[in-house]
């Protein structure tokens, strides 16, 4: 049995409707589920419902062999974990935000407010404005409108809430996709079950 | 100032039972080793960062720990022994009798990102075979972390192991005239199918390990992948509790062509075998190491072949951890 790991947050409606079309029943399990863990022989697979943050430190370790999480979370806590497929739906944008119509002018000194510090070091790693970093946990949109940051680091999706406080998104900085992330041995332990699933996410054209 | 006892990020001190069960398994294993000829050498934790500079090594120069000292050279803390034991030992080479096994013990220290069971301090025990014989190097090297892990980590319950057994520049050939070798080689790395699905046995190396036919991956490649399989049929029947595996995808990262190394700007260690185990369900190895020729040819010395291992000591006793905490629940 494949214990997999499902997102409490976004992601997890998301990650339902793939594997729903390709056809894993996941019986009785829905968005707003309060169980922690659920067993589903006809299904091959044992669910653990994880917070975001907290998925690929279970999958990491084995407790779970694989999960869904997104790729901006992934790529924040840099996690060894293998990602064979990024799912169609849910994708949205890493993006650079700010107050003004462009983005600080080079060699500037500079403040990012960033839910993902150590993405944004990374990204000004290549960009020639001396900043400061500063982690945030909720409603980074605020720094820049309020002026505790030139520029926010944060996922876009509509762009709706940027519009309605008159923020400005600059530059897209990446793509951000909900990804099926696999333990590196379980892979190799539960390597026929998991390509099968994955051809049959293929085929239901739920992955690129 | 007020007397704390924190300790910086990623580093742990072990009291008693701890410090006990890691003497106790680091005595074990360097009894089997001096049984099995291999001799100690012990190696300082501080050393001059320029020599290496030029030389394939297995971490980024940024996770090293440097400082200046008080006459102005540039130091770094060990953070790996291969390449220490290498530069010692050339210059002394020619008093040595060939094949030469070797073992060291120690701290090592490379920053991490800190997150969840990173550390930035690691106990490393490791041994080197150095022989006239590339075959020699390989095989003794394999099968004595082998040999090593099925006595710390079987007894009456035995842990499942898993190993997997790939070479450097195994898909050198597929990837040469590839428009973005690097994302491609991490797609492979990461088992990400989009990416591999431009060539069919790309395709097959991410899903299955290797190819159906192993002369799609070139001629030198095909050749090489057919005696892997042949150590690895052989190396079951010595470990037949043992699950060991031939996957090309687990080491894609390990080019040799010159050109791809200039394009990926890398400059990875291994150049023949590689290999990797795991212990249970983790996904961070218990062991591993592989032939490293090119380290030595990097310092002159051509007719010497090179391989090596290291066993994660804090892994194998994590993993012995969890399977008491298993059976108790």
């Amino acid at each position: 049995m494949i214990r997999l790991a499902l997102p409490k947050g976004r992601n997890l409606k998301i990650a339902l409707d793939a594997f729903r079309a390709a056809g894993v029943g996941l019986a009785d399990v829905d968005v707003g589920d309060r169980r922690l863990r659920v067993e589903l022989p006809e299904d091959g697979l044992e669910i653990l419902f994880l917070k975001d943050w907290d998925l690929p430190v279970y999958v990491e370790y084995g407790i779970a062999d694989c999960g869904v999480l997104g790729s901006d979370v992934l790529e924040e806590v840099g996690a060894d974990l293998l990602v064979p497929a990024r799912f169609k739906e849910g994708r949205c944008r890493l993006s650079l935000i700010g107050a003004g119509n462009e983005l600080p002018r080079p060699g500037r000194q500079i403040r990012l407010a960033s839910k993902y510090p150590q993405t944004a070091r990374r990204i000004l790693e290549d960009r020639s404005w001396s900043a400061e970093v500063i982690k945030l946990s909720g409603s980074v949109e605020l720094a820049p409108l309020l002026s505790l940051a030139e520029l926010a680091l944060d996922i876009v999706q509509t762009g709706r809430t940027l519009k309605e406080n008159n923020l400005q998104e600059l530059e897209i900085v990446r793509e951000i996709a909900p990804c099926l992330v696999v333990n590196r041995a379980a892979y190799q332990t539960h390597r026929t079950e998991l390509n099968r699933l994955l051809d049959r996410f293929e085929d239901a054209g739920t992955v690129d | 100032m007020r007397l704390s006892a924190s300790l910086p990020t990623g580093v742990a001190a072990l009291f008693f039972e701890s410090a006990r069960k890691r003497r106790q398994l680091e005595n074990q294993i360097v009894d089997q080793l001096e049984k099995d000829g291999f001799g100690e050498v012990i190696l300082p934790v501080v050393d001059y960062l320029e020599p290496y500079e030029a030389m394939p090594r297995s971490i980024r120069t940024s996770d090293l720990y440097r400082f200046v000292d008080r006459d102005g050279e540039v130091l770094a803390l060990r953070s790996d022994f291969t390449p220490m034991v290498a530069r010692l030992i050339v210059p002394r080479l020619a008093s040595y009798e060939l094949p030469l096994k070797l073992f060291y013990r120690g701290d090592v220290l490379r920053y991490q990102e800190e997150r969840a069971g990173r550390q930035r301090e690691f106990y490393q025990l490791g041994g080197e075979v150095l022989s006239r014989d590339g075959g020699i190097c390989s095989r003794t090297a394999l099968r004595q972390l082998l040999e090593i892990l099925r006595r710390t980590l079987g007894g009456d319950r035995p842990t499942q192991l898993l190993v997997v057994l790939g070479f450097a520049g195994a898909l050198d050939e597929v990837l040469i005239d590839n428009d973005d070798p690097r994302a491609v080689l991490e797609g492979i790395v990461r088992r990400e199918r989009s990416l591999a699905r431009h060539a069919p046995v790309l395709r097959e190396v991410v899903e299955n390990g290797v190819p159906d036919d192993p002369a799609a991956l070139g001629e030198t490649a095909a050749d090489r992948l057919v005696e892997l399989q042949a150590l690895a049929e052989e190396t079951r029947e010595l470990f037949p509790e043992i699950d060991l595996r031939v996957d090309l995808a687990e080491f894609a990262d390990q080019v040799l062509a010159p050109r791809l190394r200039r394009t990926l700007s890398i400059r990875p260690y291994y150049d023949g075998l590689i290999f990797r185990a795991f212990a249970g369900r983790s996904a961070e190895p218990v062991g591993g190491g592989g032939r490293y020729d090119r380290l030595f040819q990097s310092l002159g010395v051509e007719d010497v072949h090179a391989a090596g291992f290291t066993v994660s000591l804090d892994r194998v006793i994590a993993h012995r951890g969890e399977e008491r905490m298993g059976e108790e629940a």
